[in-house]
């Protein structure tokens, strides 16, 4: 019995500990590829930010209930459609500030001398992204 | 007799579209000067037409007409060496709907992140055979871990961003806000080069 008890504090100790490091790196990363303050500065809403805080806190507790769970909605194929649709906003905002924050685009365009074709070469980026991804879903892994 | 004049600009200041910018508008004056009243009711810039959100006065175009005006006034600016007037149309009005469409990305985009997250790392996985480590039972959900680990994740992204709703933890601003203070000095420095009048276009970096 005190041993139960004693493991079910340890467990619930370790799960804790976990989870407040995977919180602080999850956060920390959405923070250093700055996809809020562009979302702020795009919808010119500052003044939300504690509400957009809250919604990316909410978001991952519910992606974890998710993940850890087996329910079943009945969920028509329109909600996926805006689901995929959210999710593909996001992960492409995900994406462009990861290569934005690694300078990819400033240093080959210095080392390679075509500044002028940067628009031409973040197109290539957006196409490219969007090819391979329904190369994958489409292709694939249909296989 | 020429005194000097104290001029500090002030960074940002927003202004109504085809207004006379006075000197006052866009900064702060110090003088021991007589005519300071006048000084501050100096005419810079008319903002017209085809201004389209901001201006940048630099300091060396607003120190060139005051000269023209009061040759014998030395200046001294202090600060800033440029203002950025923001030309707003109307009061701007904040659109709920488009908040709301962030809000809603920005909980999906997490939430699904997140779940791409304990998939690849195999998280289920690894708190099983952690619950079975530490009891010796099988278990398809080991709450006991779960729970806490949810708890956790909140807790520990609260903790840094630094606030739960009105209330902060602590005094210091969170990285969230300091995210966003950068993004706009860079915003700013990327204007005050851009949009000067004094910087010849063609050689741009």
């Amino acid at each position: 019995m005190i041993k139960n008890i004693f493991l079910n504090m340890l467990e619930g100790l370790t799960g804790f500990a976990s989870g407040l490091a995977v919180g602080c790196g999850f956060v920390a990363l959405l923070t250093v590829l700055g996809i809020i303050p562009r979302l702020v500065q795009l919808s010119k809403s500052a003044h939300l930010i504690k509400s957009y805080t809250g919604a990316v806190i909410a978001g991952t507790l519910f992606g974890t209930f998710l993940s850890f769970s087996d329910i079943t909605w009945n969920q028509p194929n329109g909600t996926l459609l805006l689901w995929g649709t959210f999710h593909g906003i996001f992960n492409g905002m995900l994406a462009a500030a990861l290569t934005e924050v690694l300078n990819v685009f400033p240093i080959l365009s210095k080392r390679l001398r075509i500044d002028q074709y940067l628009k031409s070469l973040l197109m290539a980026f957006v196409f490219g992204k969007v090819a391979g991804s329904l190369f994958q879903w489409l292709i694939f892994v249909q296989k | 007799m020429s005194s000097i004049v104290y001029l500090r600009l002030k960074k940002h200041v927003h202004l109504r579209p085809m207004q006379q910018i006075r000197l006052a508008d866009i900064a702060y004056i110090s003088t021991m000067a007589p005519n300071k009243m006048k000084l501050a009711e100096t005419n810079l810039y008319q903002i017209t037409k085809q201004d389209k959100q901001a201006v940048v006065l630099d300091s060396f175009q607003i120190i060139e007409q005051i000269h023209a005006q009061f040759p014998d006034l030395e200046i001294q600016l202090v600060g800033p060496t440029y203002t950025i007037v923001n030309v707003e149309k109307k009061k701007h009005k904040h659109s709920i709907l488009l908040a709301s469409f962030v809000w809603i990305l920005l909980f999906i985009g997490t939430a699904m992140t997140i779940m791409n997250f304990h998939y690849d790392v195999s998280m289920l996985e690894v708190q099983q055979k952690l619950h079975f480590l530490f009891t010796g039972r099988q278990s398809d959900h080991p709450l006991w871990i779960q729970i806490p680990y949810s708890f956790g994740l909140g807790i520990g992204m609260l903790l840094f961003f630094n606030h739960w709703f009105k209330k902060r933890f602590n005094e210091e601003p969170s990285p969230l806000e300091i995210e966003l203070f950068q993004y706009q000095q860079s915003m700013d420095e990327y204007m005050s080069y851009h949009e000067n009048a004094l910087h010849d276009k063609k050689h741009l970096p």
